[in-house]
């Protein structure tokens, strides 16, 4: 079924390690953005969803009314089946109890809150606005208002850090009783403040044993690692984020949101001026050599469950052409192949980029 | 034809740097040779290559006239040489089509090594040597004390010596007239059988090989009946006449004493050897001049393009280099790591350099070449004998009575105070030492018998770096001696590289076995999994390095369903990828191929 993605290009302000398309913005602004993704919701033919995320930027700056409008829009035109999964993101500094008040009251069942460490140090270096207390206090209030599935962000392979240091941001996280996290690894991304900082990075190596520390530390919380850097409770699955990884379709709306809908990949270009005046979505770029098989199995074995022998049958053909590149990674404990399908072990996750080159 | 007397040939002498190509566009000068406007700064050197590397690579020619001080014309050709040991033997051939030579000599650094050996060889061939000073304009000249020097090391006498400066075109004059005065005008019988000497020639699309010859006795015209005497090759002279800077002059002769050239539809420039006789087809001459040799490739290496599918283009750029190239020779050899390719024989290291470089240059091709071997010769145990350039040819251990290495004597001329540093060197490198003499207060010459292994190996290198670039090596083939070689073989996740194969003395072959798996291990990029890098001999591992396995290589996050990010990168990790050769289970970058191939010391 359709998944409903929202963009919401606002942040109060910049992290240091940030290159999405964001800007702070005044309450016109957000008052013409929030008409304008209703107008371009309303101009699509109708057909049911199981899944609404709002991404950003930060959503929760929108507040709870803007975010309720932009909800309505989206039943209206996308029927909601009863137990749809509803994302906002949140950033502990701008979650007050009206505002999670307001999103229970529209229908949000679950939020992804931005933690990134429990360090103060790692918080400023990242140019986050909250403290780790804030966002204990957050989710705290989360709780209170009665949302019972919370997603929480951390990072790791931020610079000077060590694999003890982060495990001790991952022991304060999970005293928060999250149903579901995500770790990423920090990427330098050109033009950000971060990188033009040239920070020292811990090598390849430290953030594997990281990366590994903090597999095994989740799995005996009883976590389950269904894809490279997301974990969750039995159950807890991010649905919406599954459709990116089962080739599922869902519809972005808003300036920088992409789409894979009937087929095909566009997105909305990253100029909010652009969205407001109505422009309309432009394929994404076609990069070479990147056919459906590629694309299939760059994002089947970013999962746990990997590539299934018989959803590939059905769409390409013979399986044997996965197998006899994943199976000799297997004695390496990179992979793991069987009568179902394949997929890559969390070893295996880690050098991911690599292992799918082998198929390009 | 020009009248015998007032003809003069000769070549300068010059240490690299030491201003031959600046002096020899001043004297084209003087004679109006050529037009100012279409001077170009060393126009004697032509190749690109050459005017960037400062040397000369292949002899080249000129003729000129010059109206001295006494009222004649005279007809000057100037013989250039190539100045390196590699090519020693075109400089002898050069030296023997003058009758004189001028020995530049830098007024502020004096005589160099290397200007000494060439020197000697001018003098050998009983040339006049006429001393100039150059440079006198740089504020560290010390003309007298270079005089001083040319007296007490060569012995001739050098205190009336022109002073001059070729960059500011002081005094040339003085260099004109002591060419005229000084050399002696060329010998030879017009009416005996022609005799000439081949001191160079080159391919031309239109006329075939163009041959540059001095003529000794007799004479040449268009129509005439010419015999190579040591190929046997017959032609009939299309065109003959002289070189002149920006061309060729046709005439309608050449005769006895004369520099010129001759086309005669010749395809193969090896039927044109330098240093062979030509001679008449129908009045052969009793006896070719002396000297000629056929050039003998010393190293030889594999030579492959990084595209495979740009086999045939290397191919067409071999053969023609080869045009002008008698000495590069080339087979096709195929290797399981890089592909198709050629086995090419040089006659030494700067050659391969330099063919290496015009092919990437001059034909736009990326290459990647394998250690460069010599020449073994292998008695089995069936008692034949087996020449081997390629460690692929190696016979089996047990198929090997006598395995034996090609030595050179090698003379290494140095200031003394680095004769510490070199007998070390040179005695860690298996060379025997032969003598040692002084050749002045200063400056040493030594003495060795050497494997050429252990040359082409780092030599040149280690003697540059333990000597301030100050000692100068020169040497020529010796013979054949028993050696106790062994081939080592390299192998990656257990899979053996046949390029990077190499044959060496059991005593080396620890350590450069243990060098090169280092380099190795350096330069492979981390792969999927562990990859043990290890040297061989026979099945007995004696080297082993580990290539870590690669620990992480991931994108963590897909942004809002925007995987084009993902895919852009892993397209630009795919492009990487096609520089990488796959061997076995194991990618190898080019680099790591190159990286083996510069073993510098460390």
């Amino acid at each position: 079924m359709l998944g409903i993605y929202l963009h919401i290009p606002f942040c109060a302000s910049k992290c240091s390690y940030c290159d999405f398309y964001s800007f702070p913005g005044t309450a016109a602004q957000m008052d013409a953005y929030t008409a304008a993704l209703c107008k371009k919701i309303a101009a699509f033919p109708s057909e049911p969803a199981d899944t609404v995320y709002f991404g950003g930027g930060t959503p929760s700056l929108l507040g709870g009314a803007r975010l309720a409008a932009v909800l309505d829009a989206v039943r209206a035109r996308f029927p909601l089946v009863p137990d749809a999964e509803i994302t906002v993101e949140c950033n502990p500094d701008s979650m007050d109890a009206a505002l999670l008040e307001g999103l229970r009251a529209a229908g949000v069942n679950r939020l992804s809150i931005g933690i990134q460490s429990a360090h103060e140090d790692e918080l400023r270096l990242l140019g986050r606005r909250h403290t780790f207390p804030q966002a204990r206090e957050a989710v705290g209030q989360a709780r209170a208002c009665g949302f019972d599935n919370l997603a929480l962000d951390l990072m790791y392979g931020l610079p000077g850090q060590t694999a003890e240091k982060f495990l001790q941001s991952v022991e304060a996280v999970l005293a928060l009783h999250p149903e579901h996290l995500s770790c990423y690894g920090l990427k330098l991304e050109e033009g950000t403040p971060l990188h033009r900082a040239q920070p020292v990075l811990p090598d390849d190596d430290a953030q594997a044993e990281t990366y590994l520390a903090l597999c095994g530390r989740l799995a005996s919380e009883g976590f389950e690692h269904y894809e490279i850097s997301n974990f969750c409770r039995p159950g807890r699955r991010a649905r919406h984020n599954a459709k990116y990884w089962d080739l599922s379709e869902y519809l972005g709306f808003g300036a920088a949101a992409h789409s894979f809908y009937r087929g095909r990949r566009f997105a909305y270009p990253r100029d909010a001026a652009a969205f407001l005046r109505g422009e309309p979505p432009v394929p994404e770029e076609t990069v070479d050599g990147f056919d459906a098989r590629a694309e299939y199995l760059m994002l089947r074995l970013r999962t746990a469950d990997g590539v299934s022998r018989a959803d590939y049958e059905r769409r390409f053909g013979d399986f044997s052409a996965v197998e006899r590149v994943l199976r000799p990674l297997q004695p390496h404990g990179l992979a793991c192949c069987g009568a179902e399908g394949c997929r890559l072990t969390e070893r295996g996750f880690l050098v991911s980029n690599a292992v799918i080159g082998l198929f390009l | 034809m020009n009248e015998q007397t007032k003809i003069r040939n000769f070549s300068i002498i010059a240490h690299i740097d030491h201003g031959k190509s600046t002096l020899a566009d001043r004297i084209l000068e003087q004679c109006e040779a050529v037009a100012q406007r279409e001077m170009e700064e060393q126009l004697l050197d032509n190749m690109d290559l050459e005017r960037e590397r400062g040397i000369t690579i292949k002899a080249r020619a000129v003729s000129m006239d010059y109206h001295a001080d006494d009222g004649e014309t005279y007809h000057l050709n100037l013989i250039d040489t190539p100045g390196h040991v590699d090519f020693n033997y075109e400089v002898s051939r050069s030296l023997a089509a003058c009758e004189g030579a001028l020995l530049v000599v830098d007024a502020a650094q004096g005589i160099e090594a290397q200007t000494l050996g060439n020197t000697y060889l001018a003098l050998e061939h009983d040339l006049e040597v006429v001393p100039i000073i150059n440079k006198i304009d740089l504020p560290a000249a010390e003309p007298q004390r270079a005089k001083q020097e040319i007296e007490d090391i060569i012995g001739i006498p050098a205190m009336d010596s022109p002073e001059i400066s070729a960059k500011l075109g002081t005094n040339i004059h003085d260099v004109m007239e002591r060419i005229v005065s000084d050399i002696p005008a060329p010998g030879g019988d017009p009416e005996a059988p022609l005799r000439a000497l081949i001191f160079d020639s080159q391919y031309d699309p239109y006329k075939g090989v163009i041959v540059y010859m001095r003529l000794i006795d007799g004479r040449v015209e268009p129509g005439s009946r010419v015999r190579m005497m040591a190929t046997g090759a017959e032609f009939q002279v299309i065109e003959c006449g002289a070189m002149q800077p920006l061309g060729l002059l046709p005439k309608k002769g050449l005769s006895a004493g004369e520099v010129g050239y001759f086309t005669a539809s010749i395809k193969n420039v090896a039927d044109t050897r330098v240093g062979d006789t030509v001679t008449e087809a129908a009045r052969a001459a009793a006896e070719p001049l002396p000297g000629y040799r056929k050039a003998q490739a010393m190293v030889y290496c594999g030579i492959y393009t990084e595209d495979g599918s740009k086999y045939p283009d290397l191919r067409d750029a071999l053969e023609k280099l080869q045009l002008n190239d008698a000495a590069l020779s080339f087979e096709p050899e195929s290797s399981i790591a890089l592909g198709f390719g050629f086995r090419c024989g040089f006659l030494g290291m700067l050659h391969m350099e330099i063919i290496q470089e015009r092919l990437e240059r001059e034909f736009d091709l990326d290459l990647v070449t394998t250690l460069p071997s010599v020449v073994y010769k292998i008695i089995k145990t069936d008692g034949a004998e087996v020449s081997v350039d390629n460690p692929h040819d190696y016979p089996d251990p047990g198929q090997i009575a006598e395995a034996r290495e090609p030595f050179v004597k090698a003379a290494i001329i140095t200031p003394q105070e680095y004769v510490g540093n070199i007998m070390p060197m040179c005695q860690d490198r298996r060379s025997v030492f032969k003598d040692m003499k002084y050749l002045d207060s200063t400056l040493v010459e030594l003495h060795y018998e050497m494997p050429i292994n252990e040359i082409i190996y780092d030599f040149f290198d280690a003697l540059k770096a333990r000597t301030k670039g100050y000692a100068s090596l020169d040497y020529e083939f010796c013979d054949y001696r028993p050696s106790d070689l062994v081939k080592v073989d390299l192998l990656l996740n257990g899979d053996q590289v046949d390029a990077l194969s190499f044959i060496v003395h059991r005593e080396k072959a620890y350590g450069r076995a243990r060098r090169i798996c280092e380099k190795l291990k350096e330069n492979i990029p981390r792969q999927l999994f562990e990859v043990p890098v290890q040297a061989a001999i026979g099945g007995k591992i004696i080297a082993r390095e580990t290539v870590k396995a690669m620990r992480k290589d991931v994108l963590a996050k897909c942004y809002g369903g925007d995987i084009t990010r993902k895919k852009k990168l892993l397209e630009k990790q795919k492009e990487g990828k096609k520089k990488m050769r796959t061997l076995g289970t194991v990618q190898l970058p080019t680099e790591a191929f190159m990286a083996v191939l510069k073993l510098d010391e460390e």
